[in-house]
């Protein structure tokens, strides 16, 4: 008696927790009403912060947003839940591919079956999208920061903190990812306009601040003069500014960062992040999904448009035009 | 009485040996309903569907294939995952070797395997040979495996490939007949050869088994580079499908093919489990994340449902193996 009970009770576990999980509204076409699934890259404030200024822009237009996000930044994580969202037929898809090349042919699924594409914060192929050239110029738009020119934003910031000598290292997530590929390459381009400063091995962390902090240990082992660290995205900062806190180096080993998470203004303050060049993801939400409402009707829409940047410091952060672009959960 | 009771009990053995196919349709059902209702259009009637399951399914399930033989043993195998990428990138290397059109794809397809079971040659030297347990020998090569990934992929962590029948190979329905074709090869070798009944001989009673006149240690080496060959496997179909080996491609893979194979109903004890079990238990897991995205969910609730399923499945076991010791 008491197996079939266990049995009956898990069954009813079940259904109660089906009945639970539903609670979702209905997906219907209507071409009043456009859907829009986006998808960003992998659960961090960043995409958020992209994801309100999404939800703002599909209640101007009246669309419908769908989100789904993948708990790692995987290819093996990301298609699953974009083959699934191919399966509910939005009129357009707003992704974030974690990877150049692999997410070409699955986004190429979406093209064919009549979902427009946009991507945001990172791009497929050459990120030069409607040009006719190429296996990976079908989406309609790339919205995002210019990471180039933020890489080299972040360069000539950490070069004038070091007093333009020393020894830097960049702090990475790893290779393969447009965004930061291209942080790193501008923040190069700009270093050889620096012959004191000494540009060491770039490290790669995989988006792990742990490892992040621990590569910091270790270059400092190795290099104890290191004068600064470029830490090319969010969990890269993390780290590389607990790593110096670690190393009781705080002020003698100057830290920019990308990106401007939550806490960064106290971090700022208190010297442990010199500078954080902050995107704008709720604005590329927001384009991403006024340009998505506008294909769903019918316009064109441009083919890219960057979002910008803001340079925060110690000096500025508290001022509320700057301070509103730290991103939140 | 007492036929009546049996005839009970018969009633609820079958129940509990049926219990993951009959929750496999009834979450099918469900989501069928949902659809019905509140998306107005058919769940499971979409070949485009079951094709995406199908697919989200094969990718565990191949690590699965191997796993379910090792777990059967009492082992684990932790480092299927990290094998997995090091063949993603192996095979998209090897393709671009030696200039334009690189080594032919059988060559780089054997090579891949080869090299792979190598990792899986020394899992088991070290479980069989001296002694150390699966847990902590596979931990190590997880991390060997991952490195010699990241490594093997070079500056960058992704390796383009381009290369005709490589995709092929990763196009529409081929990766799931390909895996479907191995799985059904593996549960003729586990349920009708010696080499299955040595398996489960070894997971039962390894003292037993080494008494019966198996030689216990060899079995076991074969097994850890049989589940590391099926990683391989697993490797090859990811780059195929995304055109680019990956170091981290089985990353995320490795708790969904332990997952699928103890939902499958096999013990971490070892003595039980078999394929079609696994089988299902990635249909299962795959069902539940397809299922849950499609009638628009939040995503975390994957994670908490997939869990609970793993959970009920280990309960339902131990009320069967109860059931199994009444009688």
């Amino acid at each position: 008696m008491s197996q079939r009970r266990v049995l009956i009770r898990g069954a009813l576990g079940a259904a109660l927790a089906a009945t639970l999980l539903a609670g979702a509204g209905p997906v219907r076409a209507d071409a009043n009403k456009p859907v829009i699934a986006l998808l960003p890259g992998v659960v961090d404030p960043f995409y958020f912060t992209m994801r309100r200024g999404a939800e703002q822009a599909a209640k101007e237009t009246g669309s419908e947003l769908l989100f789904q996000i993948p708990k790692a930044w995987n290819t093996a994580e990301q298609v699953p839940i974009l083959k699934a969202l191919i399966a509910k037929h939005p009129d357009v898809l707003v992704i974030a591919p974690v990877d150049k090349t692999q997410l070409i042919q699955p986004l190429k699924e979406a093209a064919d079956a009549g979902i427009k594409v946009i991507t945001v914060d990172t791009f497929i192929g050459t990120g030069k999208y409607r040009t006719g050239a190429g296996n990976a110029d079908f989406p309609y738009s790339y919205v995002a920061s210019d990471n180039v020119e933020g890489g080299r934003i972040a360069a000539k910031a950490l070069a004038k903190a070091v007093g333009d000598k020393g020894a830097v290292y960049i702090e990475n997530n790893k290779p393969g990812i447009s965004s930061t590929d291209q942080r790193m390459q501008g923040f190069q381009e700009e270093m050889k306009n620096h012959p004191d400063i000494k540009l060491l091995e770039t490290q790669y962390n995989e988006d792990d601040a742990n490892r992040a902090a621990a590569h910091v240990g270790a270059v400092l082992a190795r290099t104890p003069d290191l004068a600064g660290i470029f830490a090319a995205n969010t969990f890269s900062g993390k780290g590389a500014a607990a790593g110096v806190k670690n190393a009781g180096k705080t002020g003698a080993v100057k830290v920019v960062t990308f990106d401007a998470v939550p806490g960064i203004d106290a971090d700022l303050k208190s010297g442990l992040v010199d500078i954080a060049v902050a995107q704008k993801p709720s604005e590329m939400g927001y384009m991403g999904v006024k340009y998505a409402a506008d294909l769903a009707r019918g316009k064109t829409v441009p083919a890219l448009f960057g979002t910008g940047f803001v340079v925060m410091d110690k000096s500025n952060v508290d001022d509320p035009e700057v301070h509103k672009f730290i991103y939140s959960n | 009485m007492a036929t009546s009771s049996s005839a009970r009990l018969e009633r609820l053995a079958l129940v509990g040996r049926l219990w993951p196919w009959l929750f496999l349709c009834a979450l099918v059902a469900f989501f069928e309903c949902w659809s019905q209702v509140r998306v107005g259009r058919s769940f499971i009637g979409s070949l485009y569907n079951v094709q995406a399951i199908l697919l989200a399914a094969s990718a565990p399930l191949m690590l699965a294939i191997g796993q379910t033989f090792v777990i059967i043993t009492a082992g684990i195998d932790l480092s299927v995952g990290f094998i997995m990428g090091l063949a993603a990138v192996c095979v998209a290397q090897f393709l671009g070797l030696g200039g334009p059109g690189g080594l032919s794809l059988a060559i780089t397809l054997v090579a891949t395997v080869a090299i792979c079971a190598l990792p899986g040659w020394v899992n088991g030297m070290l479980i069989a040979r001296l002694g150390v347990p699966a847990f902590i020998g596979t931990l190590g090569m997880y991390g060997v495996a991952r490195g010699a990934g990241f490594l093997a992929a070079g500056s960058g962590m992704t390796v383009p490939v381009d290369h005709a029948g490589l995709a092929w190979i990763g196009t529409g329905w081929t990766p799931v007949v390909i895996t479907g074709v191995l799985l059904a090869a593996m549960h003729f070798v586990l349920s009708q050869t010696r080499f299955g009944q040595y398996t489960y001989a070894i997971g039962g009673n390894q003292q037993s088994a080494a008494r019966a006149g198996i030689d216990v240690r060899r079995h076991l080496v074969q097994v850890y580079m049989l589940s590391a060959a099926f990683a391989a496997c697993g490797g090859i179909l990811y780059t195929a499908r995304y055109g680019a080996g990956a170091a981290n491609a089985g990353e995320s893979l490795l708790l969904d093919s332990i997952a699928a194979v103890v939902i499958g109903g096999a013990s971490l004890f070892g003595g039980t489990g078999n394929l079609v079990g696994s089988l299902i238990g990635a249909l299962i897991i795959a069902v539940i994340q397809f299922g849950l995205i499609f009638i628009d969910v939040n995503a975390f609730w994957q994670f908490i449902a997939v869990g609970a399923v793993i959970v009920l499945s280990v309960l339902i076991d131990q009320a069967k193996d109860k059931l199994g010791n009444a009688s």
